[in-house]
């Protein structure tokens, strides 16, 4: 997924959002949760163990009494060391210099929520993602930095809590993002390519309209 | 087999008032030459062999076939089965290598094959320090470390010819030994002697030192030429006689202890030196480096100086790191064994050249005893002195392994790998590859310790 296809689907979404056959809701929602990343060998090798904590922000526009699409934004960040692997079985040699990731997806998703107007709401969605990767360390006063963006697809389900001015929710999804990483380092090694993962969060939203 | 070697900035120590006085006397700039012992290819020890027995092989029949065999005397190997068979005189080598491996209880037996250092044959004077170690400008020593010196944990055994590393009079030869100046704060590590059998382990050529200095020679005390692990230890071991030349059995007998030597519960070898080899193969030496990589040590080799294109053994083994040698234009030296078994390269020197204008030759400078005074059987004389020699290149090797295993590398097939995958490419090999002539290239420690990041590749 380019970053122009992404800007492009997410406007074909948004114009068919803005046309809804009935009055629309309008949610705000932040969202804090774990990411376990796909790159679980190397993410092993280099953090000691496959994820960590994430937060964001999504809005999100019902229509249709049952179709929304939403956008928003996560942050993963979590802090390691360089290490050494020779092969995807060899022991993994940690070598102290410290190692920083931040992944950021921006996404854009359309879904359908059952039961919309109930106190229970369980809803699925699919959607795109544009996702920052940052990755910088620092050995003996030299500094390492690498940054790319790469396009994923990602599938969630969620339910939430509420009727009123004030929801309640919790969302999984797992994202996938091709050819993201692998080029070097222990990903490469490893053969890990995908940059995305599963995600669970919890989530607080104020809506606005609708009926 | 090839020595170059230079005489430079003669150390005068000054012998019996030497603790009170200054250790050195103003310059004195001398060139000597002399021919290296040549030990032709599949030389051997008249009146010994090396039987292995299997290990279900009963006592009795060990002593059975020991001296049905035609043992006049038996040395029994620390690692147990092995033993250094003395022949009754008359009972040629050949035959007893047949008799022997003609016994069910025998596992092999063959000949107590001859290895020698692998250094050049002239050496030439050179009165200055560290801005003359092209070798470690060649290396991006200073940026190596910047990142890491070496710790006193990780240790280095040279097996080689000796170490002048103590003040020491052997009561049975009434030989006297010398520490050698620049030796400063480098830990040694109690180590032993192979040719002597005892536990001075001095060195009593030249050979040792200067391969113990290029790894750990003080470093930053205004003193000399620099180590490249100089933060690491240093174990001599003692396997090549005052001619530089060493058998099969004293070569597995010194890898064994190395191996074998444990310090609080802990084995601190983590590389072996070997600046030695030979055209002859051994089974003895085979199963002695098999143990040594079993436990965790990398062995490292020299390729060999005849030029020719193979590696001598034991560097063609695949577990050890065989390793040519480079000059100072990064070009491999004429004297340097290729082949297919070849791994890395790294500076060995050439004491015909002086590419790099420095009015010295561009061999490699360290402190060692002062061949001239060697030769009068005086091992208290000091000269900072220049070989060539893939015996040169090794150590190189083998401290910057010593320096990967100090960051926390944790074994030695990582180590090997990064050395190996960090290499600067040569002879048009291409990234990521090899060639005959210069294996995987020129080490890069440099760019070996960052080691990786989640994405972020080799540092190249």
């Amino acid at each position: 997924v380019t970053p122009r296809a992404f800007v492009s689907v997410a406007a074909v979404l948004l114009g068919a959002a803005a046309v809804p056959v009935r009055a629309g809701e309008i949610a705000v929602e932040g969202q804090v949760g774990y990411f376990d990343m796909a790159a679980s060998n190397s993410a092993s090798a280099v953090f000691g163990s496959t994820g960590g904590v994430t937060y964001g922000g999504a809005v999100r526009y019902s229509f249709a009494r049952a179709f929304f699409v939403s956008a928003g934004v996560r942050t993963f960040s979590k802090d390691g060391e360089r290490v050494f692997v020779a092969t995807p079985t060899s022991v993994v040699s940690k070598l102290g210099f410290p190692l920083s990731v931040r992944i950021t997806p921006i996404f854009l998703n359309v879904g359908y929520r059952f039961r919309q107007g109930k106190m229970l709401v369980p809803y699925v969605g699919i959607g795109g993602s544009i996702n920052q990767y940052k990755e910088t360390s620092e050995v003996a006063g030299q500094g390492f930095s690498e940054t790319s963006s790469k396009g994923g697809f990602l599938g969630l389900a969620g339910l939430e809590v509420g009727r009123g001015l004030l929801r309640f929710g919790a969302e999984a999804s797992y994202a996938t993002v091709p050819n993201a990483v692998g080029l070097g380092g222990v990903s490469k090694v490893y053969g890990e390519n995908n940059l995305g993962g599963f995600t669970v969060v919890g989530k607080l939203a104020l809506a606005f309209g609708g009926k | 087999m090839r020595i170059r070697s230079v005489v430079s900035l003669l150390v005068a120590l000054l012998a019996a008032s030497a603790a009170s006085l200054p250790a050195f006397e103003p310059d004195v700039v001398k060139a000597v030459r002399r021919t290296a012992a040549a030990v032709p290819p599949g030389a051997f020890r008249e009146g010994e062999v090396i039987v292995s027995f299997r290990a279900a092989a009963e006592p009795r029949d060990v002593e059975r076939d020991l001296r049905s065999g035609g043992a006049r005397e038996v040395h029994r190997s620390r690692a147990g089965s092995r033993y250094l068979v003395l022949l009754d005189p008359g009972t040629t080598v050949a035959a007893a290598v047949q008799r022997f491996a003609a016994m069910p209880e025998v596992e092999y037996a063959e000949p107590n094959g001859l290895v020698h250092r692998s250094a050049g044959t002239t050496f030439t004077p050179n009165d200055r320090y560290y801005k003359y170690q092209w070798n470690l400008t060649q290396l991006n020593a200073e940026r190596t470390w910047g990142i890491q010196k070496g710790k006193t944990t990780v240790a280095v055994a040279v097996l080689d010819s000796g170490v002048a590393y103590e003040d020491y009079t052997d009561p049975r030869t009434g030989a006297v030994y010398a520490k050698a100046p620049d030796w400063g704060d480098t830990v040694f590590l109690p180590g032993y002697d192979f040719v002597n059998d005892d536990a001075h382990p001095n060195d009593d050529e030249f050979h040792g030192t200067h391969v113990a200095s290029t790894v750990a020679e003080a470093t930053n005390n205004a003193l000399g030429v620099a180590g490249f692990a100089f933060g690491c230890a240093i174990m001599p071991v003692k396997v090549l006689d005052q001619d530089g030349v060493g058998s099969f059995f004293a070569l597995a007998e010194g890898i064994d202890y190395a191996i074998g030597y444990q310090q609080g519960g802990v084995s601190p070898v983590k590389v072996i030196n070997l600046s030695l080899g030979t055209e002859s193969y051994s089974e003895t030496v085979k199963q002695a480096v098999d143990r040594a990589v079993a436990k965790g040590v990398l062995v490292v080799a020299a390729a060999g100086n005849s030029g020719k294109g193979v590696v001598d053994f034991p560097a063609s083994l695949p577990t050890v790191v065989a390793v040519g040698a480079l000059d100072e234009r990064k070009e491999r030296a004429f004297y340097s064994n290729t082949g297919a078994d070849l791994d890395l390269m790294a500076p060995g020197g050439n004491c015909d050249r002086d590419d790099d204008n420095d009015g010295e030759p561009d061999c490699v400078f360290q402190q060692m005893p002062d061949p001239d005074f060697v030769a009068q059987g005086i091992y208290t004389q000091f000269c900072y002195c220049g070989l060539d020699g893939t015996s040169m290149a090794t150590p190189h090797v083998a401290a910057a392994a010593a320096l990967l295993f100090s960051q926390g590398f944790a074994d030695p097939a990582a180590v090997r790998a990064a050395l190996e995958q960090t290499a600067e490419r040569l002879g048009g090999a291409p990234a990521g590859g090899r060639n005959d002539t210069y294996g995987n290239g020129l080490i890069r420690p440099a760019n070996a310790l960052p080691g990786l990041g989640l994405d972020q590749g080799p540092v190249q």
